[in-house]
């Protein structure tokens, strides 16, 4: 144990040597997620613009691909190298905010900034009536169809239920494509069912903070994947397709319904100019109720940061509304900001338009620790059910009572 | 007399025509997918409606090919020599010494041989943060020849073994001290052992991942594997063109230095008649 | 007195070397898993063995652990298979052995990501070329869904195992083959042996060693390794193709519970010591013998 306390002390001593060595007063080190390619560049002339109107900082953004990014902030909050300002997903904000990495933003915010927001985007960053992290990104699930499938198969309409989703899906099969896309690999596997979990009345977590998937609600919306995917009215091979595989067949006119965010309208303009689709919103269950998922990634601020005062200056600068539209825009994301909302950009596009009235049923990641070990067990738990390798019920009561252990903790 | 080279040479070829179009086959997906135009890259036709050679260009500036690349060069000669260097006096002490500690060494090695670099990466990191060193490639190039001395060793004292002592007792009988043997002698015997060596030490610096993931964060200091997984991971849209042209041209360089050891190893054999 | 001290002043680099970079990050793996520990690595209560509890209690770790198995063994010993006679032709003296050379250590100059990456891509269902080749071949006429489950997808994960361990054990093959002096085989030949008999009685004792090593470390590496089964399926679906490794890697960096996965680390890395000493043990009685 004396060692153990001996080794502990000599790491912490080096590494504040080489911290010491490596914060150079003025500069501001920020992890980045990659978007697409276009997010390092668009750091890059932040870079330039910014060091131009503040002479004396200088900015030195890391551009982390996304599938290692909680990765390596482990890794870097693990050794105390981590950068003064890194983009995360809010869904891991918890942890960072219980194990006192990330500072509380309230004391730097004017009103006038926080008023700079919309609502539904900031409020899954404040824990506990503080504000740990700003939306730097944005986004909504809504349903994607290709109008010259549903022509090809007569229908006049998108669906606006699961069965008349069912009924369409039968008639596209019959015109030679895959009906409903299903994306049943990889991240959001598990939102993928929800969106048919929350039209069956059913949420992530029952009132009383239990796991949902034991309910009524949830194996409905099980069955009816199941049942669709055993009918073919799905791309076949659905546990070996994440969502960039579904979004490939549906830019190849080879799928007639998918639900997912609102950048494939961008990635369409530029890989499939002439297929000719709709947005719509996300069926309703039995009662009318749907839901829509939504995401935001979060900027936030390390307590250890030393150079707090200057990051603060870039965070403003970077939420201001021309820079949040060239962000958004670049990216194919919804707007987080209240001005930005109102350019013509989004209110005049039916496709964004579509996205943004389904906000008001978007559901977030709930904010509980262990989220992601829960969305694991999730999506383990319907790769099963896609398989046929359990029993719906079965399979769903087991995934329950893990994900519940889960909760207690 | 034995079959013609003729014969031989088909029969070769035939035999081993299955593992060879497996080989091939994902470097035949790698070149049709980098010439093909932008909008039939997702479909599953072979062949390109016309070739498109502008896409390696285009990689090229688009993802910074150029500076990864000698990053890649810099780490992985740098692993390279430094692993063979600290390697030859190891693996020479452990065939021509007796000492004690001999057997406890080579167990040693070997351990260190076990464990993946992913089970290490977290107390790894922590060693290099501590010494202030993230972001250096230098240390990951001494991480990779520290990840290699052992299999160094091994490999250059397997073959130092098989290398007669008579021709160094010769020498010293004529008066040559060990050091002047060493150097006139024996290391050039070797010469072909310390290629294939040094060829593996290239070969797994070349293609490290995990622990250049870590270590390095800006992109003016990335590797080829991390630049090139970086077009591909978590991004919203993935260029495949140019991330089957970024892979295609990063097995380049390794490539060449097969083709070329390749004669240097067969002419290298040649000397074991020795024995 | 000086040649008594060299040979330790000679193997000290290298010692020191792998003892700082290897031995330095295992302690502090041990210390890691027996101490509770926040999701960013400070160590809290000593708590002893209870993360090893843990895992022992998770049917996917057991589950992970008998795959590893298969996944070791099926490759190492494919690869072995196909490798001793793929060197003895690479050996021969034929036209464009160099060529073929070439091609056969080929993929070993793909990092194994890329590899993965590339037949992920080639595997899709609906839009990989494999299905495509296969079709305009004839050998099908539906799409199969190759990552989809287990049953297809493993096989697939352990043929390109295979395919990617060839090169190395075939370089090492060839390196043990050149070493055996050609006038054994003429000797072999004069006295009227047939091929397979010089192949059993010249060429596979001589290779003996060359063979041992290949199993040895092709034994470690794939046991470790991470991007094939990583990049293709992630482990999935349900974990049924999960591996120790990738088992390890989503429970530290993607559930963050870095306590159970450094106890997985140990684990592997006992398991992998227990076999190389039982396997050298062995490969060492049968010289002496």
């Amino acid at each position: 144990m004396k060692l153990a306390r001996w080794t502990a002390g000599l790491l912490a001593g080096l590494s504040m040597l080489a911290m010491a060595a490596q914060a150079y007063a003025g500069e501001v080190r920020v992890t980045v997620a990659e978007y697409s390619s276009k997010t390092g560049p668009y750091f890059e002339e932040v870079k330039k613009e910014f060091e131009a109107a503040n002479p004396g900082t200088t900015l030195k953004f890391e551009v982390v691909p996304w599938d290692v990014l909680l990765q390596k902030l482990t890794t870097d909050i693990t050794a105390g190298t981590n950068a003064d300002l890194s983009i995360i997903g809010t869904r891991w904000l918890i942890d960072f905010v219980q194990q006192g990495v990330a500072e509380p933003l309230d004391e730097y915010m004017t009103p006038d900034f926080k008023g700079r927001f919309i609502e539904t985007f900031l409020s899954p960053s404040i824990m506990e009536g503080k504000t740990y992290g700003l939306p730097i990104a944005a986004s909504a699930r809504a349903m994607y169809y290709n109008k010259e499938l549903f022509e090809k198969a007569g229908i006049a309409n998108p669906p606006s239920t699961w069965t008349e989703l069912q009924e369409d899906a039968r008639k596209i099969k019959a015109a030679g494509a895959f009906g409903y896309g299903i994306q049943g690999k990889e991240i959001e596997t598990d939102v993928y069912y929800y969106y048919a979990m929350w039209s069956f009345g059913t949420e992530i977590l029952n009132k009383d903070g239990s796991s949902g998937l034991s309910t009524p609600g949830a194996l409905e919306a099980a069955k009816l994947y199941k049942s669709m995917i055993d009918e073919g009215l799905t791309q076949p091979g659905v546990t070996s397709m994440n969502r960039e595989d579904v979004m490939a067949l549906f830019k190849q006119g080879k799928v007639g319904m998918m639900i997912t965010a609102p950048f494939m309208m961008n990635q369409i303009k530029e890989e499939a100019p002439s297929l000719k689709y709709g947005v719509a919103a996300i069926p309703a269950g039995p009662t009318g109720a749907r839901g829509t998922y939504g995401v935001t990634d979060s900027i936030i601020m390390f307590k250890n940061s030393k150079n707090k005062e200057e990051a603060w200056k870039l965070l403003d600068f970077l939420f201001s509304t021309e820079q949040r539209a060239k962000f958004t825009q670049n990216e194919g994301l919804l707007p987080v900001n209240k001005e930005e909302a109102k350019m013509d950009y989004y209110t005049k596009d039916a496709g964004l338009a579509a996205f943004t009235a389904l906000l008001p049923e978007a559901r977030f990641a709930p904010v509980i620790p262990g989220w992601e070990e829960i969305a694991q067990i999730t999506s383990d738990a319907v790769q099963k059910i896609y398989l046929g390798q359990g029993e719906p019920e079965a399979t769903l009561k087991d995934a329950a009572a893990k994900a519940n252990g889960v909760l207690k903790k | 007399m034995r079959k013609s080279k003729l014969v031989r040479s088909v029969i070769a070829w035939l035999l081993l025509s299955p593992l060879i179009v497996l080989t091939l086959f994902p470097f035949a997906v790698m070149f049709l997918t980098a010439v093909k135009p932008r909008p039939e890259v997702l479909s599953p036709t072979w062949w390109p409606s016309e070739f498109r050679w502008s896409n390696f260009a285009e990689m090229w500036v688009a993802t910074g090919f150029g500076r990864a690349l000698l990053n890649s060069l810099y780490v992985s000669v740098l692993a390279t020599v430094g692993a063979i260097i600290v390697a030859i006096p190891a693996a020479y002490a452990m065939s021509r010494f007796r000492f004690a500690g001999y057997g406890a060494m080579r167990q040693f090695l070997l351990i260190s041989q076990m464990i993946s670099s992913i089970v290490l990466v977290l107390g790894l990191f922590r060693l290099i943060a501590a010494w202030g060193l993230i972001e250096s490639t230098t240390a990951v190039g001494v991480v990779y020849m520290a990840f290699n001395v052992a299999f160094n060793v091994w490999m250059l004292q397997s073959y130092f073994d098989t290398i007669p002592r008579d021709l160094e007792e010769a020498a010293w009988m004529e008066g040559a001290g060990r050091w002047l043997t060493l150097r006139k002698v024996f290391l050039p015997l070797c010469l072909p052992a310390i290629a294939v060596t040094a060829i593996f030490t290239f070969i797994n610096a070349w293609n490290e991942f995990i622990i250049a993931l870590t270590i390095l964060r800006s992109q003016e200091n990335y590797t080829l594997p991390i630049q090139v997984f970086a077009l591909v991971a978590g991004r919203y849209t993935v260029e495949w063109h140019h991330v089957m042209a970024a892979a295609l041209l990063a097995t380049l360089p390794v490539a060449v230095l097969f083709a070329w050891l390749q004669r240097y190893l067969v002419r290298g054999l040649a000397l074991g008649a020795v024995k | 007195m000086y040649s008594r001290a060299l040979p330790y002043l000679l193997i000290l680099p290298s010692l020191f070397l792998a003892a700082v970079v290897i031995f330095w990050p295992v302690y502090d793996l041990v210390q890691i898993s027996t101490h509770d520990v926040s999701r960013f690595g400070q160590l809290r209560d000593f708590i002893g063995l209870a993360n090893f509890a843990a895992l022992a209690d998770d049917p996917d770790f057991m589950a992970a652990l008998w795959r590893t198995g298969l996944w070791t063994l099926s490759v190492v010993a494919g690869a072995l298979v196909l490798s001793i006679p793929v060197a003895m032709i690479l050996n021969s003296d034929f036209y464009g052995r160099s060529v073929a050379r070439v091609i056969i250590l080929l993929p070993w100059a793909v990092s194994l990501t890329m590899t993965a990456v590339v037949w992920r891509w080639a595997l899709n269902g609906e839009s990989g070329m494999l299905n495509s080749a296969l079709m305009g071949l004839g050998i099908i006429d539906q799409n199969i869904q190759w990552l989809a489950s287990a049953s297809t997808a493993f096989p697939m994960q352990v043929l390109i195992g295979v395919l990617v361990t060839v090169p190395f054990t075939v370089t090492i093959f060839l390196g043990g083959l050149s070493s055996i002096p050609d006038d054994l085989y003429e000797a072999a030949a004069l006295e009227g042996a047939s091929g397979w008999q010089q192949f059993r009685t010249i060429t596979l004792p001589l290779l003996k060693p060359f063979i041992n090593i290949a199993i040895v470390l092709n034994m470690i590496y794939v046991f470790n390794s991470f991007p094939i089964i990583w990049v293709m399926t992630q482990g999935g679906p349900a974990n049924s193709t999960d591996i120790l490794v990738t088992y390890l890697y989503k429970l530290a960096f993607r559930v963050g519970k870095l306590g159970e996965a450094s106890a997985v680390s140990l684990v592997m890395f006992a398991i992998l010591l227990v076999f190389t000493m039982i396997y050298v043990r062995l490969a060492m009685r049968e010289r002496e013998a």
